[in-house]
């Protein structure tokens, strides 16, 4: 009688190529991930059914708590080292190469000229009570120091779009504020930022 | 999924007395490895989708130089829309402008179908160019239309000369949110004329009338 040899394989896999593509992917993740940069506030987006997405790059952002506080980022290391030089000689403000440093990594901020000294050096518990106690960018007729920050941030680069992020419980008339400071700027094309939402169906 | 050694790969040598290194297999347990791997990719994945927030572009009417410059709105198409505190919505035809002839007010609120909400308000005023860029969404979406075509169509839908010019008009108190929302029902209903604009002292006091 012929004997029957099964081939004896071995139960186990070679998992080798698997394990390849599993790191591939998460190397691919993880450079491309960009983490949502720390912000002084908590904003809560009213939500819309609007789909567009924000453009990743050259975003002016200003964002309005719920308190009506105005705060302002803008993207890129080398326009926020020029933007701060710039606003300095406008209210006469001498910044350090050190705190010029420091700003142009710094997210998203709400003081008025006159404490951007002081919010440069805090440490990041200090930081903290500043954004906490602060009365935000002041945008009044007054004293409007957000269209100076708009101006010169155009200025270094007339690509930036502009995107206001309002807590939904702010007072309209803040935000009147900002957008009339924005059309006095002759910028007439804005985006706001909100949560998806589903789209009714009839 | 672990490896299983095989138990006869060394056994042949049991015969001889001579001391050997034990022959130990090539083959690492790659197990925690992998589990380690997919769960960053898990991680990875859902963190980079979840965080792109989505915007709603607004284009505001430029502020021409001389004021004889502006468009006027004919009475018979505009709708005004008064916003305050409280989610309060209080909405008239026409301009409003005449001292002569007061307009006649409705409040309303933001649900979708209740018996008052501003949803059916617009929508039955703007019926027709919602109907007709219905229309064309549909026929994009069953391919009979190219969607850059499409997109010319309905833009000229919404740009309609006479169709429905909507006033937006938050008082002091309105939150931000109720002018995103009436921005939305925009969008929603197909509305492609509409402003932002302040409010008057005359219809302040409407807003205070009809509490």
């Amino acid at each position: 009688m012929p004997k029957i040899n099964m081939p004896k394989k071995s139960p186990s896999l070679d998992m080798t190529p698997m394990v390849d593509l599993a790191f591939l992917l998460v190397t691919f993740f993880m450079l491309t991930t960009k983490f949502r940069p720390e912000e002084p506030v908590i904003v809560d987006t009213p939500s819309s059914i609007s789909e567009i997405k924000l453009p990743e790059r050259d975003i002016m952002m200003i964002t309005i708590d719920k308190d009506g506080r105005i705060f302002f980022d803008i993207d890129g290391k080398q326009t926020r080292a020029n933007l701060i030089e710039k606003m300095g000689e406008r209210y006469e403000v001498k910044f350090t190469p050190e705190e010029v440093k420091r700003f142009s990594v710094l997210s998203s901020f709400g003081v008025p000229m006159a404490n951007m000294k002081q919010l440069l050096n805090a440490k990041e518990k200090e930081r903290e009570t500043i954004n906490k106690e602060t009365k935000g960018i002041p945008a009044d007729s007054l004293k409007n120091e957000l269209a100076d920050w708009i101006n010169f941030g155009r200025h270094a680069n007339p690509k930036f779009r502009i995107a206001i992020k309002g807590d939904g419980q702010a007072n309209y008339p803040v935000v009147k504020d900002v957008i009339k400071t924005l059309q006095g700027q002759k910028v007439n094309k804005f985006n706001l930022i909100t949560n998806l939402e589903e789209a009714p169906k009839n | 999924m672990s490896e299983i050694q095989q138990s006869d790969s060394g056994g042949g040598d049991k015969k001889h007395s001579k001391v050997r290194a034990k022959k130990s297999s090539t083959h690492i347990d790659m197990t925690p490895m992998v589990d380690l791997a997919f769960l960053l990719l898990t991680f990875f994945m859902l963190t980079t989708t979840f965080s792109k927030p989505k915007t709603m572009e607004i284009n505001m009417p430029v502020k021409p130089d001389k004021p004889e410059e502006e468009q006027k709105i004919k009475e018979s198409q505009a709708l005004t829309i008064l916003l305050s505190a409280n989610n309060k919505i209080v909405w008239y035809t026409g301009l409003g402008d005449d001292p002569a002839k007061p307009p006649v007010t409705n409040t309303a609120d933001f649900s979708l179908n209740g018996p008052r909400g501003i949803h059916k308000v617009i929508l039955e005023k703007n019926q027709d160019i919602f109907t007709k860029v219905q229309l064309t969404k549909d026929s994009i979406g069953r391919g009979l239309l190219k969607e850059d075509e499409g997109k010319k169509h309905i833009a000229s839908y919404k740009g309609f000369k006479d169709g429905l010019v909507v006033l937006i008009k938050p008082d002091s108190t309105a939150k931000y949110k109720n002018v995103v929302d009436i921005l939305d029902e925009m969008n929603v209903c197909a509305v492609g004329r509409f402003a932002i604009v302040d409010i008057t002292e005359s219809e302040k006091e409407l807003l205070k009338i009809s509490n």
